[in-house]
């Protein structure tokens, strides 16, 4: 960064003569200080987990959940300051009402997205404003067929605006990361925070594109590239929270909800497991 | 103090991805005299040393009661903890007087967060300068909430925080597994313990400086103050100097 203290770098929404919005990239860099963030695209669901780092013993164990839900079928976890993560997650929560208000159904997660964004967006071009100092995974279920909700009216039509066309495929899971910028992408695994790398290296063996990961399998995962991108700070305490969401059929009913805990304690022990299996493995 | 670039505002990341104006609003929560909570199974209390300005000054209140059910005690800024316990208590009533009920502690800490949190973020504010512990009894039971100037809010089993307070955390991170079954006099003792353990060597909890809060199951928040808190300091402190002089004052 050659241009770090040079006077470019103290206003948001400033360029650098080199076209850069050093802000932003600070923001970044407060994302890459926290606790590791992941979230899983599987073929019948999606997975989210989180690192949360105890910071002190005083804590109440199992209090301060990260993992928020937005709508009834979709959930958001982020790295970086919390206070920001949290604001975002009540801003998410007016976006899903709002789209169910006018809409009469729930809001897809691609739209979520892109209205995350532009508000994320926004708070870097705005003088009086900051950058979101938070990379945001948005994951969730968007049903298949129309959904009936409170208060709607009629069925709609089948085809056309508003509709479904026949012989396409709609809905299945959904994943989608906000960046400080503003900027997002769909991803079938998607991590952030300190463990990044590590945990990216991971989601890349799994081959997510081929479509063949279950559910259940993707909880496995997601537990082990936790405990693995937590290697490097194993010093500190952590608890692993983990939701996911599944269609209609699967086992949370379109609702994001927490990962059962027999599941969770059976994950993680599988996750121990094939830690020690790694160690062993080196010796 | 040295100064550097990035820390005119709340608005302006240093290259390193910290908001110093956050910073240093939490380093005027470590200027404020000491505060203490302690939630059990049953019970959530609050114990709070206060100061005052100069001999002759009353001391400032340390421990507010928000609503039936619960109270604060605040370390900092004592005017930005009015504006906020203003708002807590206007939130409060307004989740009564709408739903009919008393607003989850989980739920109003949400609210407080979100407001902090504005004021990091959004131009033409600072900080709040105060940290406040929440605790009380709501439908779920006990609870204790941690809030820091950056809009941070954590649910803790216990906590102290302001000046000296690392004696007093290293006292109940010591006790930390007994408080869960503790009743409330206990509970009382064990927050009285950990205050004293924070106090510079001339000082004394005395029946001036000393604010109790406590709410339980069935019982309304109740702030112990003066000389409703002499026959706690008496029963967890034996042999103290100065409690009889202290009754003396009043008479």
């Amino acid at each position: 960064m050659t241009s770090i203290g040079t006077g470019y770098d103290l206003d948001n929404s400033v360029f650098s003569p080199d076209g850069r919005n050093f802000q932003v990239e600070y923001a970044v860099k407060a994302v890459e200080n926290g606790g590791t963030s992941i979230g899983i695209r599987c073929k019948d669901g999606v997975v989210l987990a989180t690192e949360k780092l105890v910071t002190s013993k005083l804590m109440k164990a199992g209090a301060n959940k990260r993992i928020a839900t937005v709508d009834r079928n979709i959930g958001m976890v982020s790295a970086g300051l919390l206070p920001d993560g949290r604001y975002l997650v009540s801003r998410a929560r007016q976006e899903t009402a709002s789209w169910r208000q006018i809409y009469k159904s729930p809001m897809p997660v691609a739209s979520l997205a892109g209205r995350l964004g532009s508000f994320v967006q926004m708070f870097t071009m705005n003088g009086g404003l900051r950058p979101f100092g938070i990379t945001a995974i948005v994951g969730g279920w968007d049903s298949e067929g129309d959904m009936a909700v409170d208060g709607q009216v009629g069925a709609g039509p089948s085809v056309g605006a508003g509709g479904k066309a026949s012989g396409k495929k709609y809905g299945g899971p959904f994943l989608y990361m906000i960046e400080p910028s503003g900027l997002y992408w769909g991803y079938y695994g998607a991590a952030t925070g300190k463990g990044r790398q590590a945990a990216k290296s991971e989601l890349e063996k799994l081959d997510l594109s081929a479509g063949a990961l279950s559910l259940e399998q993707g909880v496995k995962e997601a537990a082990r590239i936790i405990y693995v991108a937590h290697e490097d700070s194993k010093d500190k305490e952590f608890e692993l929270e983990m939701t996911w969401v599944s269609g209609l059929s699967g086992p949370t009913k379109g609702q994001h909800q927490e990962v059962p805990k027999e599941l969770r304690e059976e994950a993680e022990r599988l996750a121990k497991k094939a830690l020690e299996g790694d160690d062993e493995m080196e010796e | 103090m040295f100064r550097n670039n990035y820390d005119s505002d709340a608005l302006t990341f240093s290259p390193q991805g910290r908001i110093f104006q956050v910073e240093y609003a939490q380093e005027a929560v470590k200027q404020g005299s000491v505060v203490v909570g302690i939630v059990s199974k049953t019970h959530a209390v609050l114990a709070a040393l206060k100061r005052n300005a100069e001999e002759l000054s009353s001391y400032q209140k340390k421990v507010i009661e928000i609503d039936a059910h619960y109270g604060i005690a605040l370390a900092g800024l004592a005017s930005d903890a009015r504006v906020l316990s203003n708002f807590m208590q206007q939130q409060s009533l307004s989740s009564r007087l709408t739903y009919d009920r008393p607003i989850a502690l989980a739920e109003i800490t949400h609210r407080l967060s979100i407001r902090a949190q504005k004021s990091t973020q959004q131009h033409g504010r600072r900080p709040y300068g105060v940290g406040l512990l929440i605790a009380g009894i709501d439908t779920t039971g006990p609870h204790l909430f941690e809030f820091q100037p950056s809009g941070v809010t954590q649910e803790m089993v216990a906590c102290a925080m302001g000046a000296r307070s690392q004696m007093a955390r290293t006292y109940l991170e010591r006790h930390v597994d007994e408080f869960e079954a503790c009743g409330k006099d206990e509970l009382i003792k064990h927050a009285l313990r950990a205050l004293k353990e924070s106090l510079s060597q001339d000082k004394e909890l005395t029946v001036d400086n000393t604010s109790v809060g406590i709410s339980g199951e069935d019982e309304a928040f109740i702030l112990l103050d003066g000389q409703s808190v002499v026959p706690w300091l008496n029963a967890t402190f034996e042999n103290r100097e100065g409690g009889e002089e202290s009754m003396e004052v009043d008479s």
